[in-house]
Protein backbone atom coordinates (compact mmCIF):
# COMPACT_ATOMS: atom_id res chain seq x y z
CA UNK A 1 0.00 0.00 0.00
CA UNK A 2 3.03 2.07 0.71
CA UNK A 3 3.84 2.90 -2.87
CA UNK A 4 0.09 3.38 -3.79
CA UNK A 5 0.02 5.96 -0.81
CA UNK A 6 3.40 7.85 -2.10
CA UNK A 7 2.16 7.52 -6.23
CA UNK A 8 -1.26 9.21 -5.00
CA UNK A 9 0.45 11.96 -2.67
CA UNK A 10 2.95 13.50 -5.03
CA UNK A 11 0.36 14.12 -7.62
CA UNK A 12 -0.52 17.30 -5.59
CA UNK A 13 2.85 18.74 -4.09
CA UNK A 14 1.48 22.09 -2.96
CA UNK A 15 -1.79 21.06 -1.50
CA UNK A 16 0.23 18.04 0.32
CA UNK A 17 2.34 20.74 2.19
CA UNK A 18 -0.34 23.23 2.88
CA UNK A 19 -1.78 20.60 4.99
CA UNK A 20 0.41 19.41 6.66
CA UNK A 21 1.51 23.13 7.33
CA UNK A 22 -2.33 23.35 8.68
CA UNK A 23 -1.60 20.48 11.05
CA UNK A 24 1.66 21.41 11.52
CA UNK A 25 0.46 25.11 13.48
CA UNK A 26 -2.09 23.03 15.35
CA UNK A 27 0.41 20.92 16.68
CA UNK A 28 3.29 23.20 17.15
CA UNK A 29 0.66 25.09 19.14
CA UNK A 30 0.02 22.64 21.54
CA UNK A 31 3.52 21.36 22.22
CA UNK A 32 4.55 25.15 22.69
CA UNK A 33 1.62 25.65 25.17
CA UNK A 34 2.38 21.62 27.33
CA UNK A 35 6.49 23.32 27.30
CA UNK A 36 5.88 26.86 28.58
CA UNK A 37 3.26 25.59 31.12
CA UNK A 38 5.28 23.16 32.56
CA UNK A 39 8.23 25.63 32.74
CA UNK A 40 6.45 28.19 34.02
CA UNK A 41 5.37 25.79 37.53
CA UNK A 42 8.94 24.84 38.17
CA UNK A 43 10.12 28.61 37.33
CA UNK A 44 7.34 29.22 39.99
CA UNK A 45 8.71 26.55 42.25
CA UNK A 46 12.09 26.92 41.65
CA UNK A 47 11.14 30.66 43.30
CA UNK A 48 9.41 29.64 45.86
CA UNK A 49 11.68 27.48 46.89
CA UNK A 50 15.01 29.84 46.66
CA UNK A 51 12.86 32.64 49.24
CA UNK A 52 13.90 29.64 51.85
CA UNK A 53 10.79 29.97 54.10
CA UNK A 54 9.08 28.56 55.70
CA UNK A 55 5.99 31.38 56.20
CA UNK A 56 5.98 34.09 54.16
CA UNK A 57 4.26 37.16 56.61
CA UNK A 58 2.51 40.06 54.44
CA UNK A 59 0.91 42.48 54.69
CA UNK A 60 -3.19 42.35 54.43
CA UNK A 61 -4.29 42.20 50.54
CA UNK A 62 -4.29 39.39 48.34
CA UNK A 63 -1.08 37.27 49.30
CA UNK A 64 -0.80 35.57 45.93
CA UNK A 65 -0.38 39.22 44.12
CA UNK A 66 2.12 40.27 47.15
CA UNK A 67 4.19 36.95 46.94
CA UNK A 68 4.82 37.48 43.27
CA UNK A 69 5.49 41.04 43.30
CA UNK A 70 8.16 40.12 46.11
CA UNK A 71 9.86 37.19 43.77
CA UNK A 72 9.77 39.55 40.42
CA UNK A 73 11.12 42.56 42.53
CA UNK A 74 7.77 45.08 41.56
CA UNK A 75 6.60 48.10 43.89
CA UNK A 76 3.87 47.24 45.78
CA UNK A 77 1.11 49.18 47.44
CA UNK A 78 0.82 47.93 51.18
CA UNK A 79 3.35 47.57 53.76
CA UNK A 80 4.16 46.32 56.97
CA UNK A 81 5.71 48.29 59.82
CA UNK A 82 9.18 47.46 60.44
CA UNK A 83 8.95 48.21 64.07
CA UNK A 84 6.44 44.85 63.84
CA UNK A 85 9.57 42.70 62.92
CA UNK A 86 10.61 42.50 66.32
CA UNK A 87 7.17 41.07 67.33
CA UNK A 88 7.73 38.46 64.21
CA UNK A 89 11.27 37.67 65.90
CA UNK A 90 9.63 37.04 69.46
CA UNK A 91 7.14 34.32 68.14
CA UNK A 92 7.61 30.97 69.80
CA UNK A 93 9.39 28.58 67.04
CA UNK A 94 10.55 31.40 64.63
CA UNK A 95 14.13 31.32 64.15
CA UNK A 96 14.96 33.67 61.12
CA UNK A 97 12.53 36.67 60.09
CA UNK A 98 14.26 38.46 57.13
CA UNK A 99 12.85 41.64 55.86
CA UNK A 100 12.49 42.06 52.59
CA UNK A 101 11.27 46.13 50.84
CA UNK A 102 11.27 45.70 47.14
CA UNK A 103 11.13 48.46 44.06
CA UNK A 104 12.82 49.07 40.90
CA UNK A 105 15.90 52.02 41.19
CA UNK A 106 18.58 53.29 39.55
CA UNK A 107 22.19 51.21 40.37
CA UNK A 108 24.83 53.42 38.23
CA UNK A 109 22.28 54.87 36.17
CA UNK A 110 20.84 51.57 35.22
CA UNK A 111 17.21 50.63 36.46
CA UNK A 112 17.45 47.48 38.39
CA UNK A 113 15.47 45.52 41.04
CA UNK A 114 16.60 46.20 44.51
CA UNK A 115 15.93 44.03 47.93
CA UNK A 116 16.68 45.50 50.68
CA UNK A 117 17.19 42.93 53.67
CA UNK A 118 19.54 42.57 56.32
CA UNK A 119 21.84 39.38 57.52
CA UNK A 120 19.17 37.00 58.42
CA UNK A 121 18.42 37.00 54.55
CA UNK A 122 22.08 36.27 54.13
CA UNK A 123 21.31 33.44 56.99
CA UNK A 124 18.24 32.18 54.55
CA UNK A 125 20.16 31.68 51.10
CA UNK A 126 22.89 30.47 52.97
CA UNK A 127 25.56 33.58 51.43
CA UNK A 128 28.38 32.67 53.61
CA UNK A 129 28.20 36.81 54.55
CA UNK A 130 29.94 37.76 58.28
CA UNK A 131 27.50 41.08 58.11
CA UNK A 132 25.72 42.95 55.76
CA UNK A 133 27.47 46.45 55.31
CA UNK A 134 27.12 46.48 51.99
CA UNK A 135 25.81 45.74 48.11
CA UNK A 136 25.38 41.92 47.38
CA UNK A 137 24.36 41.44 43.56
CA UNK A 138 22.98 38.60 41.93
CA UNK A 139 25.32 37.12 39.15
CA UNK A 140 22.87 38.68 36.38
CA UNK A 141 23.01 41.81 37.47
CA UNK A 142 26.70 41.58 38.20
CA UNK A 143 27.27 40.96 34.62
CA UNK A 144 24.69 43.42 33.10
CA UNK A 145 26.18 46.19 35.41
CA UNK A 146 29.69 44.74 35.18
CA UNK A 147 30.15 45.00 38.86
CA UNK A 148 32.35 42.61 41.11
CA UNK A 149 33.27 42.36 44.43
CA UNK A 150 34.74 46.05 45.93
CA UNK A 151 33.48 48.08 42.97
CA UNK A 152 31.58 50.81 44.44
CA UNK A 153 27.77 51.34 43.06
CA UNK A 154 25.49 54.65 43.12
CA UNK A 155 22.16 53.59 44.05
CA UNK A 156 19.27 56.32 43.22
CA UNK A 157 15.75 57.27 42.95
CA UNK A 158 13.86 59.09 45.63
CA UNK A 159 17.46 59.84 47.38
CA UNK A 160 20.79 58.87 46.20
CA UNK A 161 23.00 56.32 47.42
CA UNK A 162 27.10 55.25 46.89
CA UNK A 163 27.69 51.95 48.42
CA UNK A 164 30.44 49.37 48.05
CA UNK A 165 29.98 45.86 46.35
CA UNK A 166 30.52 43.61 48.93
CA UNK A 167 29.72 39.95 47.30
CA UNK A 168 28.45 38.82 43.79
CA UNK A 169 26.41 36.05 44.12
CA UNK A 170 26.93 32.40 42.37
CA UNK A 171 24.01 31.84 39.63
CA UNK A 172 20.92 30.52 41.01
CA UNK A 173 18.86 30.02 38.15
CA UNK A 174 16.16 32.30 39.83
CA UNK A 175 15.28 35.96 40.10
CA UNK A 176 18.14 36.00 43.16
CA UNK A 177 20.21 36.22 40.16
CA UNK A 178 18.66 39.91 38.93
CA UNK A 179 18.64 41.40 42.45
CA UNK A 180 21.08 44.15 43.66
CA UNK A 181 20.67 43.39 47.83
CA UNK A 182 21.21 46.45 49.87
CA UNK A 183 21.31 46.96 53.74
CA UNK A 184 17.14 47.71 54.54
CA UNK A 185 17.78 50.70 55.94
CA UNK A 186 19.43 52.45 52.51
CA UNK A 187 16.82 50.14 50.15
CA UNK A 188 13.89 52.08 52.08
CA UNK A 189 15.70 55.47 51.93
CA UNK A 190 16.59 55.10 48.44
CA UNK A 191 12.92 53.46 48.08
CA UNK A 192 11.28 56.14 50.54
CA UNK A 193 9.82 53.46 52.10
CA UNK A 194 11.42 54.15 55.62
CA UNK A 195 10.09 52.56 58.56
CA UNK A 196 8.48 50.18 55.31
CA UNK A 197 8.96 46.84 54.70
CA UNK A 198 7.01 44.27 51.32
CA UNK A 199 7.27 40.90 53.94
CA UNK A 200 8.81 39.12 56.35
CA UNK A 201 10.61 35.80 55.38
CA UNK A 202 9.85 33.38 58.39
CA UNK A 203 11.81 29.89 59.21
CA UNK A 204 10.76 28.25 61.64
CA UNK A 205 13.08 26.20 64.07
CA UNK A 206 10.99 23.07 64.13
CA UNK A 207 9.18 22.73 61.03
CA UNK A 208 6.58 20.50 61.85
CA UNK A 209 5.27 23.24 64.00
CA UNK A 210 4.56 25.35 61.22
CA UNK A 211 1.19 25.46 61.06
CA UNK A 212 1.05 26.88 64.99
CA UNK A 213 3.50 29.32 63.78
CA UNK A 214 1.67 30.80 61.06
CA UNK A 215 -1.20 30.72 62.99
CA UNK A 216 0.14 33.08 65.68
CA UNK A 217 1.45 35.19 63.40
CA UNK A 218 -1.45 35.05 61.03
CA UNK A 219 -3.73 36.85 64.00
CA UNK A 220 -0.82 39.53 64.21
CA UNK A 221 -2.88 43.10 63.49
CA UNK A 222 -2.25 43.89 59.56
CA UNK A 223 -0.60 41.17 58.66
CA UNK A 224 -0.95 37.51 57.17
CA UNK A 225 0.95 34.72 57.33
CA UNK A 226 1.29 32.17 54.30
CA UNK A 227 3.15 28.84 53.53
CA UNK A 228 4.99 29.09 50.17
CA UNK A 229 3.13 25.57 49.38
CA UNK A 230 0.05 27.41 49.51
CA UNK A 231 1.16 30.15 47.23
CA UNK A 232 2.27 27.88 45.07
CA UNK A 233 -1.02 26.05 44.67
CA UNK A 234 -3.15 28.55 44.41
CA UNK A 235 -1.13 30.02 41.57
CA UNK A 236 -0.59 26.79 39.85
CA UNK A 237 -4.34 27.04 39.95
CA UNK A 238 -4.41 30.29 37.99
CA UNK A 239 -2.13 29.08 35.48
CA UNK A 240 -4.10 26.52 35.01
CA UNK A 241 -6.96 28.14 34.14
CA UNK A 242 -4.80 30.01 32.21
CA UNK A 243 -3.78 26.83 30.44
CA UNK A 244 -7.37 25.75 29.89
CA UNK A 245 -7.89 28.68 27.86
CA UNK A 246 -4.91 28.07 25.75
CA UNK A 247 -5.35 24.90 25.23
CA UNK A 248 -8.94 26.09 24.32
CA UNK A 249 -7.07 27.93 21.08
CA UNK A 250 -4.79 25.65 20.52
CA UNK A 251 -8.14 23.23 20.07
CA UNK A 252 -9.21 26.11 17.67
CA UNK A 253 -6.04 25.36 15.72
CA UNK A 254 -6.26 21.92 15.83
CA UNK A 255 -10.00 21.95 14.62
CA UNK A 256 -8.82 23.91 11.67
CA UNK A 257 -6.54 21.30 10.93
CA UNK A 258 -9.54 18.76 10.75
CA UNK A 259 -11.38 20.93 8.68
CA UNK A 260 -8.07 21.84 6.14
CA UNK A 261 -7.47 17.83 6.17
CA UNK A 262 -11.24 17.17 5.70
CA UNK A 263 -11.24 19.72 3.02
CA UNK A 264 -8.39 17.99 1.14
CA UNK A 265 -9.59 14.46 1.48
CA UNK A 266 -13.01 15.28 0.22
CA UNK A 267 -11.44 17.25 -3.10
CA UNK A 268 -8.48 14.41 -3.31
CA UNK A 269 -12.29 12.09 -3.48
CA UNK A 270 -13.64 14.51 -6.01
CA UNK A 271 -10.32 14.55 -8.62
CA UNK A 272 -9.73 10.83 -8.16
CA UNK A 273 -13.23 8.92 -8.76
CA UNK A 274 -11.96 7.64 -11.85
CA UNK A 275 -8.81 5.99 -9.84
CA UNK A 276 -11.32 4.66 -7.40
CA UNK A 277 -13.52 3.54 -9.88
CA UNK A 278 -10.61 1.69 -11.88
CA UNK A 279 -9.93 0.64 -8.47
CA UNK A 280 -12.96 -1.16 -7.19
CA UNK A 281 -13.36 -2.39 -11.25
CA UNK A 282 -9.94 -4.43 -10.67
CA UNK A 283 -11.48 -5.68 -7.34
CA UNK A 284 -10.95 -3.32 -4.33
CA UNK A 285 -13.81 -4.20 -2.02
CA UNK A 286 -15.16 -0.73 -0.12
CA UNK A 287 -13.46 -1.32 2.56
CA UNK A 288 -10.25 -1.16 0.95
CA UNK A 289 -10.47 1.90 -0.51
CA UNK A 290 -12.38 3.61 2.90
CA UNK A 291 -8.86 1.80 4.81
CA UNK A 292 -6.74 3.91 1.77
CA UNK A 293 -7.65 7.05 2.10
CA UNK A 294 -7.85 6.82 6.25
CA UNK A 295 -4.47 5.68 5.62
CA UNK A 296 -3.57 9.01 3.66
CA UNK A 297 -4.89 11.06 6.20
CA UNK A 298 -3.27 9.31 8.86
CA UNK A 299 0.18 9.31 7.48
CA UNK A 300 0.03 12.83 5.90
CA UNK A 301 -1.28 14.31 9.54
CA UNK A 302 1.33 12.29 11.48
CA UNK A 303 4.18 14.14 8.82
CA UNK A 304 2.13 16.93 10.07
CA UNK A 305 2.74 16.50 13.80
CA UNK A 306 6.30 15.68 13.10
CA UNK A 307 6.74 19.03 11.55
CA UNK A 308 4.71 20.49 14.17
CA UNK A 309 6.68 19.29 16.81
CA UNK A 310 9.70 20.28 15.10
CA UNK A 311 8.11 24.29 14.73
CA UNK A 312 7.66 24.09 18.46
CA UNK A 313 10.28 23.34 19.79
CA UNK A 314 11.99 25.50 17.76
CA UNK A 315 9.36 28.45 18.50
CA UNK A 316 9.75 27.72 22.28
CA UNK A 317 13.57 28.32 21.80
CA UNK A 318 13.28 31.71 20.11
CA UNK A 319 10.08 33.20 22.29
CA UNK A 320 10.94 35.19 25.03
CA UNK A 321 11.89 33.82 28.18
CA UNK A 322 9.90 36.33 30.32
CA UNK A 323 6.10 34.78 30.33
CA UNK A 324 3.69 33.27 32.51
CA UNK A 325 3.08 35.64 36.31
CA UNK A 326 6.31 37.61 35.10
CA UNK A 327 8.36 34.71 35.63
CA UNK A 328 11.68 34.36 33.77
CA UNK A 329 10.10 30.28 32.55
CA UNK A 330 12.88 27.81 30.14
CA UNK A 331 10.71 25.81 28.61
CA UNK A 332 9.84 21.84 29.49
CA UNK A 333 10.32 19.18 27.39
CA UNK A 334 8.55 15.89 28.07
CA UNK A 335 8.50 12.60 26.00
CA UNK A 336 4.47 12.55 26.99
CA UNK A 337 4.23 15.79 25.60
CA UNK A 338 5.88 14.07 22.03
CA UNK A 339 3.14 11.40 22.87
CA UNK A 340 0.10 13.79 23.16
CA UNK A 341 1.07 15.80 19.84
CA UNK A 342 1.17 12.90 17.76
CA UNK A 343 -1.83 11.09 19.03
CA UNK A 344 -3.63 14.16 18.52
CA UNK A 345 -2.06 14.87 15.12
CA UNK A 346 -2.73 11.29 14.50
CA UNK A 347 -6.57 11.60 15.90
CA UNK A 348 -7.05 15.06 13.21
CA UNK A 349 -5.98 12.73 10.20
CA UNK A 350 -8.38 10.13 11.01
CA UNK A 351 -11.40 12.11 12.08
CA UNK A 352 -10.54 14.46 9.37
CA UNK A 353 -10.52 11.05 6.93
CA UNK A 354 -13.85 9.69 8.20
CA UNK A 355 -16.72 11.36 5.56
CA UNK A 356 -14.13 11.49 2.84
CA UNK A 357 -12.64 7.75 3.16
CA UNK A 358 -16.55 6.83 3.65
CA UNK A 359 -17.50 9.19 0.43
CA UNK A 360 -15.01 7.19 -1.61
CA UNK A 361 -16.20 3.58 -0.88
CA UNK A 362 -19.36 4.40 -1.94
CA UNK A 363 -18.01 5.23 -5.41
CA UNK A 364 -19.85 3.16 -7.79
CA UNK A 365 -17.72 1.92 -10.26
CA UNK A 366 -19.38 2.43 -13.28
CA UNK A 367 -20.63 5.49 -12.72
CA UNK A 368 -17.10 7.01 -11.75
CA UNK A 369 -15.85 5.49 -15.14
CA UNK A 370 -18.64 6.96 -16.76
CA UNK A 371 -18.30 10.04 -15.71
CA UNK A 372 -15.32 11.11 -18.19
CA UNK B 1 -16.06 -20.08 -15.60
CA UNK B 2 -19.40 -19.58 -16.52
CA UNK B 3 -21.12 -16.37 -16.35
CA UNK B 4 -24.80 -16.18 -17.03
CA UNK B 5 -27.61 -14.00 -17.72
CA UNK B 6 -30.87 -15.09 -17.33
CA UNK B 7 -34.12 -12.93 -18.34
CA UNK B 8 -31.85 -9.83 -17.23
CA UNK B 9 -32.85 -6.21 -17.44
CA UNK B 10 -31.38 -2.96 -16.30
CA UNK B 11 -33.13 0.46 -15.85
CA UNK B 12 -30.78 3.59 -15.01
CA UNK B 13 -33.08 6.89 -13.18
CA UNK B 14 -32.31 10.10 -15.69
CA UNK B 15 -33.69 13.51 -13.91
CA UNK B 16 -37.07 11.59 -12.46
CA UNK B 17 -37.58 9.40 -15.55
CA UNK B 18 -36.81 6.04 -15.86
CA UNK B 19 -33.98 4.87 -18.54
CA UNK B 20 -34.14 1.12 -19.85
CA UNK B 21 -30.69 0.42 -20.87
CA UNK B 22 -31.05 -3.63 -21.19
CA UNK B 23 -34.20 -5.64 -21.31
CA UNK B 24 -34.77 -9.28 -20.62
CA UNK B 25 -31.60 -10.68 -21.72
CA UNK B 26 -30.55 -14.25 -21.81
CA UNK B 27 -26.67 -14.09 -22.19
CA UNK B 28 -23.68 -17.07 -21.59
CA UNK B 29 -20.77 -16.98 -21.38
CA UNK B 30 -17.82 -19.77 -20.58
CA UNK B 31 -14.00 -20.42 -20.77
CA UNK B 32 -12.88 -20.56 -24.09
CA UNK B 33 -15.74 -18.69 -25.47
CA UNK B 34 -14.91 -15.50 -27.53
CA UNK B 35 -18.03 -12.98 -27.85
CA UNK B 36 -18.62 -9.74 -29.72
CA UNK B 37 -21.35 -7.10 -28.58
CA UNK B 38 -22.47 -5.11 -31.19
CA UNK B 39 -24.69 -2.36 -31.85
CA UNK B 40 -25.32 1.64 -31.99
CA UNK B 41 -24.25 4.02 -29.75
CA UNK B 42 -26.38 4.12 -26.59
CA UNK B 43 -28.20 0.78 -27.49
CA UNK B 44 -26.62 -0.95 -24.16
CA UNK B 45 -23.63 -2.44 -25.00
CA UNK B 46 -21.82 -1.40 -22.34
CA UNK B 47 -24.42 -1.75 -20.11
CA UNK B 48 -24.49 -5.52 -20.49
CA UNK B 49 -20.72 -6.18 -20.19
CA UNK B 50 -20.97 -4.51 -16.85
CA UNK B 51 -23.52 -6.59 -15.63
CA UNK B 52 -21.67 -9.68 -17.06
CA UNK B 53 -18.52 -8.38 -15.65
CA UNK B 54 -20.28 -7.87 -11.87
CA UNK B 55 -19.37 -4.37 -12.20
CA UNK B 56 -23.05 -3.75 -12.09
CA UNK B 57 -26.45 -5.44 -10.64
CA UNK B 58 -29.64 -6.16 -12.27
CA UNK B 59 -32.79 -4.58 -11.88
CA UNK B 60 -34.64 -7.37 -13.00
CA UNK B 61 -33.56 -11.16 -13.75
CA UNK B 62 -30.13 -12.90 -12.49
CA UNK B 63 -26.72 -12.98 -12.81
CA UNK B 64 -25.17 -16.39 -12.08
CA UNK B 65 -21.55 -16.94 -11.68
CA UNK B 66 -20.95 -20.75 -12.05
CA UNK B 67 -24.31 -21.60 -10.96
CA UNK B 68 -24.29 -18.83 -7.78
CA UNK B 69 -26.95 -15.96 -8.38
CA UNK B 70 -24.91 -13.11 -7.77
CA UNK B 71 -27.94 -11.21 -5.99
CA UNK B 72 -26.93 -13.49 -2.92
CA UNK B 73 -23.29 -12.50 -2.84
CA UNK B 74 -22.37 -9.29 -1.31
CA UNK B 75 -20.68 -6.47 -2.31
CA UNK B 76 -17.46 -7.72 -0.96
CA UNK B 77 -17.69 -11.00 -2.57
CA UNK B 78 -18.44 -9.44 -5.78
CA UNK B 79 -15.22 -7.69 -5.96
CA UNK B 80 -13.11 -10.71 -4.94
CA UNK B 81 -15.06 -12.19 -8.19
CA UNK B 82 -13.67 -9.10 -10.49
CA UNK B 83 -10.33 -9.67 -8.87
CA UNK B 84 -9.48 -13.04 -9.09
CA UNK B 85 -11.58 -14.17 -11.86
CA UNK B 86 -12.65 -11.49 -14.31
CA UNK B 87 -10.74 -9.31 -16.26
CA UNK B 88 -11.22 -5.87 -17.75
CA UNK B 89 -9.92 -3.25 -20.17
CA UNK B 90 -11.70 0.03 -21.45
CA UNK B 91 -11.83 2.40 -24.25
CA UNK B 92 -9.96 5.20 -21.98
CA UNK B 93 -7.47 3.06 -20.34
CA UNK B 94 -7.62 4.48 -17.09
CA UNK B 95 -4.13 3.84 -16.04
CA UNK B 96 -3.18 6.29 -13.00
CA UNK B 97 -0.94 9.25 -14.33
CA UNK B 98 1.04 9.22 -11.04
CA UNK B 99 1.72 5.66 -11.30
CA UNK B 100 4.66 3.76 -13.76
CA UNK B 101 3.80 1.37 -16.20
CA UNK B 102 4.82 -1.42 -13.63
CA UNK B 103 2.65 0.17 -10.52
CA UNK B 104 -0.30 0.32 -13.25
CA UNK B 105 -0.03 -3.34 -13.38
CA UNK B 106 0.98 -4.30 -9.59
CA UNK B 107 -2.60 -2.42 -8.81
CA UNK B 108 -4.48 -5.46 -8.50
CA UNK B 109 -1.91 -8.05 -7.15
CA UNK B 110 -0.96 -5.46 -4.37
CA UNK B 111 -5.54 -5.43 -3.61
CA UNK B 112 -4.95 -9.24 -3.36
CA UNK B 113 -1.46 -8.87 -1.51
CA UNK B 114 -0.05 -11.78 -3.90
CA UNK B 115 3.42 -13.04 -2.93
CA UNK B 116 6.01 -12.15 -5.87
CA UNK B 117 3.71 -9.58 -7.14
CA UNK B 118 6.73 -7.48 -8.71
CA UNK B 119 7.63 -10.26 -10.72
CA UNK B 120 4.42 -11.41 -12.05
CA UNK B 121 3.72 -7.71 -13.01
CA UNK B 122 6.85 -7.60 -14.79
CA UNK B 123 5.70 -10.92 -16.58
CA UNK B 124 2.98 -9.57 -17.58
CA UNK B 125 4.25 -6.29 -18.67
CA UNK B 126 6.69 -8.80 -20.77
CA UNK B 127 3.99 -10.83 -21.64
CA UNK B 128 1.88 -8.02 -23.76
CA UNK B 129 5.35 -6.50 -24.88
CA UNK B 130 6.30 -3.72 -23.06
CA UNK B 131 9.46 -5.26 -21.72
CA UNK B 132 11.61 -1.87 -20.83
CA UNK B 133 8.88 -0.02 -20.38
CA UNK B 134 8.14 -0.90 -16.64
CA UNK B 135 9.75 2.79 -15.28
CA UNK B 136 7.26 4.50 -18.06
CA UNK B 137 4.69 6.94 -16.68
CA UNK B 138 1.21 6.67 -18.92
CA UNK B 139 2.25 10.28 -20.25
CA UNK B 140 5.03 8.44 -21.96
CA UNK B 141 3.75 5.68 -23.56
CA UNK B 142 2.02 5.56 -26.67
CA UNK B 143 -1.84 4.83 -26.84
CA UNK B 144 -1.76 0.87 -28.30
CA UNK B 145 0.97 0.95 -25.46
CA UNK B 146 -1.05 2.60 -22.99
CA UNK B 147 -3.86 -0.05 -24.06
CA UNK B 148 -1.73 -2.75 -23.65
CA UNK B 149 -0.28 -1.73 -19.82
CA UNK B 150 -4.08 -1.60 -19.38
CA UNK B 151 -4.53 -5.42 -20.99
CA UNK B 152 -1.24 -6.48 -18.57
CA UNK B 153 -3.49 -4.99 -15.49
CA UNK B 154 -6.50 -7.05 -16.31
CA UNK B 155 -4.23 -10.12 -17.10
CA UNK B 156 -2.00 -10.01 -13.95
CA UNK B 157 -3.88 -11.91 -11.75
CA UNK B 158 -4.87 -14.68 -14.59
CA UNK B 159 -8.59 -14.12 -14.68
CA UNK B 160 -10.80 -16.66 -16.62
CA UNK B 161 -12.90 -14.20 -18.64
CA UNK B 162 -11.48 -10.88 -20.41
CA UNK B 163 -14.07 -8.28 -20.72
CA UNK B 164 -13.15 -5.32 -23.49
CA UNK B 165 -14.86 -2.08 -23.40
CA UNK B 166 -13.81 -0.69 -26.88
CA UNK B 167 -10.54 -1.63 -26.63
CA UNK B 168 -9.36 0.01 -30.14
CA UNK B 169 -11.89 2.80 -30.25
CA UNK B 170 -8.88 5.34 -28.95
CA UNK B 171 -6.60 4.20 -31.15
CA UNK B 172 -5.09 4.49 -34.48
CA UNK B 173 -5.80 1.50 -36.53
CA UNK B 174 -2.21 -0.11 -37.12
CA UNK B 175 -2.58 0.07 -33.27
CA UNK B 176 -5.83 -1.25 -32.98
CA UNK B 177 -5.10 -4.00 -35.05
CA UNK B 178 -1.76 -4.88 -32.84
CA UNK B 179 -3.64 -4.80 -29.43
CA UNK B 180 -6.47 -7.45 -31.09
CA UNK B 181 -3.87 -9.77 -32.53
CA UNK B 182 -2.31 -9.64 -28.81
CA UNK B 183 -6.12 -10.29 -27.48
CA UNK B 184 -6.30 -13.09 -29.85
CA UNK B 185 -3.10 -14.32 -29.30
CA UNK B 186 -4.18 -14.11 -25.73
CA UNK B 187 -7.40 -15.77 -26.00
CA UNK B 188 -5.52 -19.27 -28.13
CA UNK B 189 -2.65 -19.55 -26.02
CA UNK B 190 -4.22 -19.18 -22.43
CA UNK B 191 -7.56 -20.50 -23.66
CA UNK B 192 -9.11 -17.20 -22.11
CA UNK B 193 -12.83 -16.03 -22.79
CA UNK B 194 -12.94 -12.70 -24.58
CA UNK B 195 -16.12 -10.45 -24.30
CA UNK B 196 -15.41 -7.56 -26.62
CA UNK B 197 -18.07 -4.51 -26.65
CA UNK B 198 -16.92 -3.15 -30.22
CA UNK B 199 -18.91 -0.77 -33.02
CA UNK B 200 -16.13 -1.72 -35.79
CA UNK B 201 -17.45 -5.02 -37.84
CA UNK B 202 -13.61 -6.22 -38.52
CA UNK B 203 -13.14 -6.70 -34.78
CA UNK B 204 -16.62 -8.05 -34.35
CA UNK B 205 -15.90 -10.49 -37.06
CA UNK B 206 -12.53 -11.79 -35.57
CA UNK B 207 -15.38 -13.39 -32.45
CA UNK B 208 -16.57 -16.66 -32.63
CA UNK B 209 -19.98 -15.48 -31.04
CA UNK B 210 -21.97 -12.13 -32.04
CA UNK B 211 -24.36 -10.47 -29.81
CA UNK B 212 -25.94 -7.75 -31.42
CA UNK B 213 -28.35 -5.52 -29.51
CA UNK B 214 -30.65 -2.47 -30.36
CA UNK B 215 -32.33 -0.45 -27.60
CA UNK B 216 -31.27 -3.10 -24.54
CA UNK B 217 -32.53 -5.80 -26.24
CA UNK B 218 -30.02 -8.86 -27.83
CA UNK B 219 -31.73 -9.07 -31.60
Amino acid sequence: MNWILRANLKRRKARLALTIGGIAIGVATLFALLSFSAGIATALERELDSLGAHIIVLPVGCPYSLTLSLMQGADTIEYIDEASLAEFRAVDNVHIAAPAVVGRAKVNGTLTPVYGTDIQTALLKNWELDSFEGAVVGSKAAADLKLSAGDTINVSLYAPVTIPVVKVLPVTGGRDDTFVFLPLAIAQKVLALEGKVSAVLVRTSDVSRVSETRSTLGHMLGVQAVPPSEVFDTLVGILATVRQTMILIAGIAIAVGVFTTMNTMIMSVQERRRDIGLLRAVGATRREVFRLFLYESVVVSAVGGLVGLAVGYVATLLLPRASGLGLEALPQYSPAFIGICLVVAVAVGAIAALYPAMMAARVEPIRALREL
Amino acid sequence: MIVELKNVSKEYGRNGTRFVAVRDVDFRVSSGDFVSIVGPSGSGKSSLLHLVGCLDRPTAGSVLVDGQPTDKLSDTELSRVRRDRLGFVFQQFYLNDAMTALQNVLLPLELARVKGRVEMARAALADVGLCGKESNYPSQLSGGEQQRCAIARALVNSPEILLADEPTGSLDSASGKSVLELMECLHTTRGLALVIVTHDPAVAARAHQHIAIHDGRVQ
